[in-house]
């Protein structure tokens, strides 16, 4: 069971109710709502466009945002040494091979990457959830763990295992072939997600009915978000497109709250309004800058190798997403002995009381 | 005495072994053919986990156990990415396999979770 915070926020979310819920799943949903309405689902040149450039201002920024957190500090550096030094080095033999043997060690680098990914928008699901958890006070114990870990995992494998559509895939230049998973195994792994996520609506209902409240909605957006994202979101090609979008917003709009915080458990001759401006906005530079320079500089810098680009490209964004995972498993558990804990902060607990705060 | 009799037999034995061709065993022939590109791989991976082995020797006693382990489960990555290489074209065509590896990746992709990170015995220690 998780303690309660040392120091209590005044509100359950970050900002608001509307930016939480939006940013934490709620836009997804409501996209996938409207491209089932009036989209046929079929991925257009116009959707995979918007993708990308949505991808230089939020994806890119977000692989940026966890290098950021790790490198910003040397301490950073020797708490992780092999995350910090020995990864990187691993990751350059993995692309080198993958250069040297396009045809035989790339292909698998990326089908790694396909599996990898939404394994860690499970992770960051469940990390989402307990930060909302422990915001509102839902006691998460061992079973209440089990059922929301177990739930989140299964829509994970389901997404592999439910059949789809028998085209292979392109992705980065490689042809994807479809996978097919035994009926049984798509069918077991169902039962198991409905069995899990009807323990956990079970755990929220004893909940709310104990303390007499409706268990705040947030808690269970992130798992409801990764339902659609992982189910039904699947049946929209032009939606999946954009999954990677929204789970680099979730992930830059905590960052952010995480990186605010820090900051303001710093001495800082600013006042709190233009401390939050100035740190929000050259965050958000260093992070688009450093986003263009690992997804769009460092594979032309490999522009000599007698590889097509678009493969090229694959095996650098397949690296950089499994340093991704790795340092992202760790940035979170950093020693931080200026603030207790940044992100069971509200943005009203950034100001003195009655000061209005605007970012 | 006793003992002694015992080893000298057991000397003279391995070397009534030793000098019977009937019962030698030949060392495979080097291989002739020019080597696959799979097989120079996995040559790359095999020498690059012994690299991480004689890394974790070499630096024992002075790196923390939390340091090694993460070494280990470089290991661990390079093994089963170069599984991976060596049996994932059973991943599209067989598909009991493809549920098996699913499996076994999400069972690697929850232990590298963990790099880094200490140990569950170290973080309840550090909790309590």
């Amino acid at each position: 069971m998780l303690r309660s915070p040392e120091h209590p926020s005044r509100s359950l979310y970050f900002v608001n109710g509307w930016v939480d819920g939006a940013l934490i799943g709620g836009l997804s949903i409501i996209v996938f709502i409207a491209l089932r309405l009036f989209a046929r689902g079929e991925v257009t040149r116009e959707a995979v466009l918007a993708a990308s450039v949505l991808s230089v201002f939020f994806n890119y920024p977000h692989f940026s945002a966890t290098l950021y957190r790790l490198y910003q500090s040397p301490d950073n550096v020797r708490q992780f040494p092999v995350t910090s030094i020995g990864l990187p080095i691993l990751l350059i033999g993995a692309i080198a091979a993958s250069l040297w043997q396009p045809d035989l060690v790339a292909p698998y680098l990326i089908t790694l990457l396909l599996f990898w990914s939404p394994y860690h928008y499970s992770g960051q699901t469940i990390g989402i959830t307990m930060l909302y958890a422990r915001r509102s006070g839902f006691e998460v114990g061992r079973w209440q763990r089990l059922a929301l870990s177990t739930f989140v995992f299964s829509t994970f494998i389901a997404n592999f295992s439910y059949p789809r559509s028998g085209d292979p895939i392109m992705r980065y230049g490689v042809l994807i072939p479809v996978m097919h998973f035994p009926a049984w195994f798509a069918e077991l792994t169902f039962a198991i997600m409905i069995v899990s996520g009807a323990a956990l609506l079970g755990f929220a209902f004893t909940w709310s009915r104990a303390r007499k409240k409706i268990l705040p909605p947030i808690v269970l957006l992130p798992a409801l978000t990764q339902l659609v994202w992982s189910l039904p979101g699947k049946q929209s090609a032009m939606f999946i497109e954009f999954v990677p979008l929204f789970h680099s917003l979730q992930y830059l709009y905590i960052a952010w709250a995480m990186q605010i915080g820090l900051r303001m458990g710093e001495p800082a001759a600013d006042g709190p309004r233009r401390l939050v401006s100035h740190e929000t906005l050259r965050w958000l530079l260093r992070n688009s800058i450093g986003g263009i320079a690992m997804f769009i500089a460092l594979p032309w810098v490999l522009f000599w190798v007698n590889v097509p680009m678009v493969t090229v490209a694959g095996i650098v964004v397949a690296a950089l997403n499994i340093q991704h995972f790795f340092v992202d498993g760790v940035i979170w558990k950093l020693r931080n002995t200026r603030a207790t804990s940044p992100l069971m902060l509200n943005l009203a607990d950034w100001a003195p009381q009655g000061v209005p705060v605007t970012v | 005495m006793r003992l002694g009799a015992w080893r000298a037999g057991f000397a003279l034995f391995s070397i009534s072994l030793c000098c019977n061709r009937a019962l030698a065993q030949q060392l495979p022939r080097p291989i002739e053919a020019e080597l696959t590109g799979r097989e120079k791989f996995l040559a790359v991976a095999i020498g690059t986990m012994m690299l991480c082995g004689i890394l974790s020797f070499v630096m024992r006693g002075r790196i923390s156990e939390r340091t090694h382990v993460a070494i280990a489960l470089f290991v661990v990555l390079i093994g089963g990415f170069s599984l991976l290489v060596l049996f994932g074209g059973t991943l599209y065509d067989v598909p009991l396999a493809a549920a098996l590896i699913l499996l076994l990746l999400v069972g690697m992709f929850k232990l590298m979770s963990t790099f880094e990170s200490g140990l569950k015995t170290e973080r309840k220690s550090t909790k309590d």
